[in-house]
């Protein structure tokens, strides 16, 4: 055991040569996922309703300068759909991956309003895939230029992957860990029921007890997947379990792409000689891809071997440290949501808000009401109401906005109220302060009440 | 592989655990309450259907007082129609909460309701003889409200012996017309419509649930609390301003109004004896921190607003210049129920507000 576990730690264990194949066939799937997920988006009319209809836009913290671009936000994705494309066929793969990472990320960074874990998961895999070398075998690069292509690649190539699949997974059950998911069954609790006429299993969201199964169960898969996934033994049934549950998944919430990038994805888990067993069968039916059946191994150059690995170090040393930060804030994670984003708490709570913010003009006391709807989306309004550091963005722009309007040196009061997870509804935000002289800062926000209740757990 | 029946058999033990230490857990799953098909049977047999026809009703005895005065005036006629208006304004309170589907597309209110009347619109009407009520500079020189400038905040005798009195009987007939065609093709399209209200059970955007809702809360928030009280006791602005009560011209009925459309609110939430929101959401079971079920909490705090509003004597306009707290206070009971709707009901009753992918956190 402890030789087992000395091995694992040694360099050589990363250095070990597995199929290229992997690898190639994630990048394959990965790629194609995300030419398909850019076009659905687009055929949805989502571009022009998240990104050119909407008055103003949240921006990430650093972020700020980063806007849709008008109309030029079309050529954007355009950008984003044909460098998946070039990204799944591994045609020109450096540049074609490097353009997918940057396009898509900003287009995420645009307005957090739609931000989705399975999109920051593609963000970090995207980053992590450019540096990889994804396109040895199996690609149109591999075909233009044998001399790259190579039939092995180094085990830590493909296990990064794994690894931050296995992060995901693990973490989204860590954060299942709490009375409100184990105990009360909350939000399955909420959620089942409003699927109670979906056929079949529809009747079944009814009762209590499936919310409970399903919240154990989900709690349970999340925590030891990746580990039955690694596992020969238990694989294929793990692989099975996965579809069953994300197409499940799919079925009951709106959550898009999610569940079918994750069993794309989960492929990478396969031995990589079952990958190179698969693509050396393709080859014989696509005889203009470079067969090859040397013994050649992909290796870095000894100074960019040294910069990726501290990089790759850093990279998930920050991964696995990051879901953690909320420990350092007092409040209640999931009131406050101090350090709840890019923490792979994926589909954990039911929260919703209201928030009538009334603008006063210093000079004359008047006080105007603010429609929302005047300014924000019904989806923007629902994340704001809910959300600090989005009512603080708010407030900010509502300042500005009447300031040109004619408001002297508006001072901007909200009344908020939250229910989370079937509680009462209660006010979240100090109605006495002006939140327009507050700012986002890593600071716990002092005006923010107090949940006054607990949630036990990680 | 044999770890797996192991998992299982541990995940089933420590889940039946918890729900055995679990007080609410024990309770039996309300099954047939959790079924939406009833609630929206109730609603469109029971409330919406027979409120569209009952307005429509009303509208047309109101159409035909109206031309029974016009033909031929006489004070008799002119109080008969000024009751049929008061009968089919107060129909409007208990029908104006419908405002989905059919209604919603017609943009019935804005036809209907919208207040204050501009009498300066209505006089230029009036005297040029030329109007498209259908035009939206028009929407706030028609309906009810211009209705109550006509019949009763403008004297008997403006209709034969006033200037124009032509014109005048022209535009009432007009007016009227126009609204009685608005509220049949509404009432007609629900006839049709009903079928398709029914089936729709999901909770996604375009389901009934979510209509109506959506519907209600944005009537009850905007209309009802915003419209009826906030505007004219200045809650928004901090000066009030009695101009903006519904039905100005006869006062003594903005609060009997008001009253009347929250009842209307109440009675449909809590659906009579039959299926609806209240037990629907009764059946999921979300709580208060008293253990109240949010469902009866919901209907005891509508009964509250209900009760701080026909604490009231007096008229709206008497009591926003002479007793405007009290006022106040009732907007605040009626304010109290918005983000119990607006936030628990709806919070628990997991209606999507949008077609795009959401993680739900």
């Amino acid at each position: 055991m402890k030789q087992k576990i000395a091995n694992i730690a040694s360099a050589e264990q990363f250095e070990k040569p597995v199929y290229s194949a992997s690898l190639a066939v994630f990048r394959v799937v990965f790629g194609f996922m995300l030419f398909f997920s850019t076009v659905r988006f687009w055929l949805k009319g989502w571009i022009e309703e998240l990104y050119i209809n909407p008055k103003m836009f949240f921006t990430y913290w650093g972020f700020e300068w980063v806007h849709p671009l008008g109309q030029y936000t079309y050529l954007l994705f355009i950008v984003c759909g044909i460098s998946a494309l070039f990204f799944a066929l591994g045609l020109y793969y450096r540049i074609a991956s490097i353009l997918l990472f940057l396009s898509f990320t900003y287009i995420e960074l645009m307005d957090k309003t739609n931000y989705l874990n399975h999109y920051y998961f593609v963000t970090l895999v995207l980053f992590l895939m450019m540096w990889l070398p994804a396109n040895v075998n199996f690609s149109l690069d591999a075909m233009r230029k044998p001399q790259i292509s190579k039939r092995f690649v180094p085990l830590w190539t493909v296990g990064s992957i794994r690894m931050m699949m296995s992060i995901v997974y693990v973490y989204a059950g860590l954060a299942k860990l709490n009375s409100d998911w184990l105990i009360e069954a909350m939000p399955l609790r909420l959620w089942l029921p409003a699927n109670n006429d979906m056929p079949l299993l529809g009747p079944l969201f009814n009762h209590l007890w499936v919310a409970y199964f399903f919240s154990w169960f989900g709690a349970l898969y999340d925590l030891t997947i990746p580990f039955f996934l690694l596992n020969r033994k238990t694989r294929q049934y793990a692989y099975a379990t996965v579809v069953v549950f994300h197409l499940l998944t799919a079925a009951l919430f709106p959550i898009g792409v999610f569940p079918y990038v994750m069993i794309v994805s989960a492929l990478v888990f396969f031995d990589s000689k079952d990958a190179d067993k698969f693509v050396q069968r393709m080859k014989e039916f696509w005889p203009f891809l470079h067969a090859d059946d040397d013994k050649d191994m992909f290796g870095y150059k000894p100074k960019r071997a040294k910069l990726l690995r501290s990089m790759f170090v850093l990279f998930f040393t920050i991964q696995i440290i990051m879901p953690w930060r909320y420990l350092l804030n007092k409040g209640e994670l999931f009131w406050t949501e101090d350090g709840y984003r890019f923490s792979w708490r994926v589909m954990l709570m039911e929260k919703m808000g209201y928030a009538q913010f009334i603008v006063k003009d210093a000079a004359t006391g008047n006080k105007i009401t603010v429609n929302n709807n005047e300014f924000l989306t019904r989806n923007q309004e629902r994340m704001m109401a809910t959300q600090p550091d989005f009512i603080l963005q708010y407030a900010h722009y509502l300042h500005d906005e009447f300031t040109t309007r004619g408001v002297h040196n508006p001072e901007v009061y909200a009344t908020i109220y939250v229910a989370m997870n079937g509680r009462r509804s209660r006010l979240y935000a100090d109605t006495t302060v002006d939140l327009a002289k507050e700012t986002d800062t890593w600071r716990p926000k002092k005006w923010i009440l107090d949940f006054d209740d607990k949630i036990h757990g990680l | 592989m044999k770890k797996w029946p192991l998992f299982l058999g541990l995940m089933l033990v420590v889940m039946l655990a918890a729900i055995s230490c679990n007080k609410e857990g024990n309770e039996p799953a309300p099954i047939a309450q959790l079924d939406r098909k009833p609630m929206l049977e109730n609603y469109a047999n029971n409330f919406i259907a027979p409120a569209y026809a009952k307005m429509t009703t009303d509208v047309e005895a109101l159409e035909s007082a109206v031309s029974a005065f016009v033909a031929t005036p006489d004070q008799t006629k002119f109080i008969a129609a000024q009751q049929a208006l008061a009968t089919a304004y107060l129909q409007w309170q208990k029908t104006d909460l419908y405002e989905f589907g059919p209604a919603e597309g017609a943009q019935l209110r804005s036809y209907m309701n919208t207040y204050p009347v501009t009498v300066s619109k209505v006089t230029d009407n009036i005297s040029s003889g030329t109007y498209d009520l259908e035009s939206f500079g028009n929407r706030d020189a028609q309906g009810f409200p211009a209705m109550d400038y006509l019949l009763n905040g403008t004297d008997m005798s403006m209709y034969t012996t006033g200037a124009n009195a032509a014109g005048r009987k022209a535009y009432l007939s007009a007016v009227v017309a126009k609204m009685a065609e608005k509220i049949k093709a509404v009432n007609t399209d629900w006839s049709t419509y009903k079928s398709t209200f029914i089936e729709s059970t999901g909770t996604d955007v375009n389901s009934s649930l979510s209509q109506v809702v959506n519907g209600c809360v944005l009537y009850y928030e905007r209309y009802l609390r915003g419209g009826k009280i906030g505007i004219p006791a200045g809650v928004m602005s901090g000066t009030p301003s009695v101009g903006h009560v519904e039905s100005f011209y006869s006062p003594e009925n903005s609060i009997p109004f008001a009253v009347a459309a929250l009842n209307e609110v109440k009675n449909f939430y809590t659906g009579g004896t039959a299926a609806s929101m209240q037990t629907y959401l009764a059946a999921i079971g979300t709580k208060d921190d008293n253990g109240m079920l949010m469902a009866d909490l919901i209907q005891q705090e509508m009964t509250e607003a209900i009760n701080s509003m026909k604490g009231l004597n007096g008229t709206l306009i008497d009591n926003i210049n002479n007793n405007r707290t009290s006022v106040l206070q009732a907007y605040d009971e009626i304010q109290d129920v918005v983000p119990l709707l607006k936030v628990d009901m709806v919070s628990a009753f997991s209606i999507s507000i949008t077609y795009t992918d959401n993680d739900g956190d």
